[in-house]
């Protein structure tokens, strides 16, 4: 081999030099990355704290992922426009909790979680799924509120607005995921559970059944297929993983009370949706993802300190602008949904 | 007995209330067929105004003050209408949707980025309330009645006794239709933006009298105005101004019975009891 030497040719001598320059640029702009995250021996502790958000963003990205795939199912699929999904989240998060604080095994809690949000999902779509459009829409908002007054109101179960502390971390299998990188295993393995759930149930005859009743649902209709009760199942599906989701969420944060489960969630959750790309199967994961570094982005915005208050709702704004500008020139979002023939 | 009588004047208030914003909303809906999800903020946004302009650089009279806010509460309507909606009149009906729920989050905020989330009232002193029949109605709560008298008058005599309402009901009637027939459906939307900002921001400004100000006042407020159109049947007026004070009546009645808390909660419920019963009214037949 030694002596065997081909000059390269200058064509693809500069483009050699355009990718190496590329990547010069490309680790110019990770090295604030690396100099966040490669470890230099003095300043450990401050480097394990950003690991530690880091984790922390993984974590919360795997969960809305999961939450945002569950609406996805119903407004992208199926033309649902649930403006209540938090309730399913809030749902799925209280059974949990109350259940584990009361000592229960985390099987079961999840279990229950998963169970008791898929039957709220069925009873209130027997009214809701009544309604076209706007009005499931306005139907499920109102759903949303009164769930929170529940959680609110019923003192004796739900320790009202104090909320529930101390939920413990779950335990499953033998083993106990306490630590950032434990539960971040687990959340991402139930997100790619619930992408390939989703993949089973949108590439499938059902998919397409349900894609059908969006699209036209008389159309659908006289080929047979029931509407209301492709709707129903749907609901359902997507109720029990927004429950999913809700107990991921109790365990991670260890505390819930009725203000983590408001409408701002569903705006929250509804955008990361619209964002992704409703009706794709990558679109929530890609949504959540870029809307969660959003949100974490602006909280590096080294604003005074008595500009703090104003972070919250103006983060809120942005989030609100965005949705309203995606509608306007972007409808499809960042993944355009592909039109089968 | 007295407690039974006085649940049904609240019920009769908080219903005036209700009526204003839900004809509004039915309005909005009759000639554009899209539920306004951002009708809630143009109610909390009236009384926001209203606010702004009793307050410090402009310091009005509380009843001077009410002209420029409601005025400021149309322009807003109109506003919403050419940055958002018109651009949107061809898209589907979801993409609408989700556009305006996302105003509505903007518009939220936007109160809470200035004024935060906390109560705001606009000062004013605490009257004893006149006693009649062991009754108490304080003089904020009999202009409640009155306003809404007038306003529904005023709604009765734009639409049947001027050109431009029997325009705008014949757009909600049938829009390419109006078209053909040579009505300017522009002008006719452009109206409806105005009757119904006007209506919410006086509602909202009634309501903030009589109790507060908060930027959730508005999120609130559009599920009962929804479940009052539901009860009076999609875009027919007189049918919201009957179901608003309905829900007023029943939330103001059910506390006799269920806990404060849920108030709430009962106009959700009617509007469930409705759809399980009479579906029909809201398949956009009109009853009108």
């Amino acid at each position: 081999m030694t002596g065997y030497c081909v000059a390269p040719r200058p064509s693809s001598l500069r483009r050699t030099q355009g990718y190496a320059s590329l990547l010069g640029a490309g680790a110019l702009c990770l090295r604030p990355f690396c100099e966040a995250f490669a470890p230099p021996a003095s300043c450990r502790a401050l480097t394990g704290e950003r690991m530690d958000l880091l984790l922390h963003l993984c974590v919360v990205i795997a969960i809305y992922s999961i939450f945002a795939m569950s609406l996805n199912l119903e407004v992208g699929y199926t033309g649902l426009f649930n403006f209540g999904h938090v309730a399913f989240l809030g749902i799925g998060a209280y059974a949990s909790a109350l259940l584990s604080l009361a000592g229960f095994p985390f099987f079961l809690c999840l279990a229950a979680g998963l169970a008791a949000a898929g039957l709220a999902g069925f009873l209130l779509s027997i009214p809701a799924l009544r309604l076209q459009g706007d009005y499931f829409g306005i139907a499920t908002l109102g759903f949303g509120e009164i769930l929170r007054l529940v959680f609110q109101n019923e003192v004796w179960l739900t320790k009202g607005p104090m909320g529930l502390p101390g939920i413990p971390k779950p335990e499953m299998l033998g083993v106990r995921f306490e630590s950032l990188p434990e539960y971040l295993g687990l959340a991402v393995v139930a997100a790619l559970l619930t992408y390939l759930a989703m993949g089973l149930v949108t590439e499938s005859p059902f998919g397409r059944a349900l894609r059908a009743v969006r699209d036209d649902e008389t159309a659908a209709e006289i080929l047979g297929k029931n509407a209301f009760a492709f709707k129903t199942r749907s609901f359902v599906i997507g109720s029990v993983f927004a429950g999913l989701a809700g107990v991921l969420w109790a365990h991670y944060t260890s505390f819930i009370s009725p203000s983590d489960f408001t409408l701002n969630e569903t705006i929250v959750v509804l955008l990361i949706v619209v964002l992704g790309g409703k009706g794709t199967r990558p679109g929530p994961v890609v949504g959540a993802i870029a809307l969660i570094f959003l949100q974490e982005s602006l909280r590096f915005l080294r604003l005074p300190p008595e500009w703090t208050r104003y972070l919250g709702p103006m983060q809120q704004m942005v989030f609100g602008a965005l949705l309203v500008a995606l509608m306007v020139f972007r409808p499809e979002g960042i993944m355009r949904e592909k039109r089968r023939k | 007995m007295d407690i039974l009588l006085q649940s049904v004047v609240n019920g009769i208030l908080a219903g005036c209330i209700y009526a204003l914003f839900a004809m509004g909303l039915t309005l909005i809906y009759g000639v554009l067929n899209f539920v306004n999800f951002a009708h809630g903020e143009l109610i909390m946004w009236g009384a926001y105004f209203l606010y702004i302009f009793i307050s410090e650089p402009f310091s009005l009279p509380l009843v001077v003050a009410v002209f420029p806010a409601i005025l400021c509460t149309v322009f807003l309507g109109i506003a919403m209408d050419f940055a958002v909606f018109r651009p949107l009149r061809k898209a589907d009906r979801l993409t609408l949707l989700i556009a305006a729920m996302g105003l509505s989050f903007l518009l939220r905020n936007a109160a809470q980025f200035f004024w935060g989330a906390e109560v705001q009232t606009y000062g004013l002193e605490i009257t004893r309330g006149y006693r009649y029949l062991g009754v108490s109605l304080t003089a904020n709560q009999i202009l409640i009645i009155v306003v809404t008298v007038i306003c529904v008058i005023g709604v009765y005599l734009l639409f049947f006794r001027t050109s431009i309402g029997k325009s705008m009901r014949a757009v909600s009637d049938n829009l390419d239709l109006a078209r053909v027939v040579g009505i300017n459906a522009r002008r006719s939307i452009r109206a409806a933006w105005i009757v119904s900002a006007a209506l919410a921001g006086t509602g909202g400004i009634l309501l903030a009298l009589d109790t507060n100000l908060n930027p959730e006042m508005g999120v609130i407020n559009l599920v009962k105005a929804f479940a009052a159109t539901l009860i009076g049947g999609v875009g027919n007026l007189w049918g919201a101004l009957l179901g608003g004070l309905l829900i007023g009546l029943a939330e103001n009645l059910s506390v006799l019975v269920i806990s404060p808390g849920y108030k709430d909660a009962v106009a959700f419920a009617i509007m469930v009891v409705i759809l399980l019963t009479r579906p029909y009214i809201v398949t956009g037949k009109r009853m009108d």
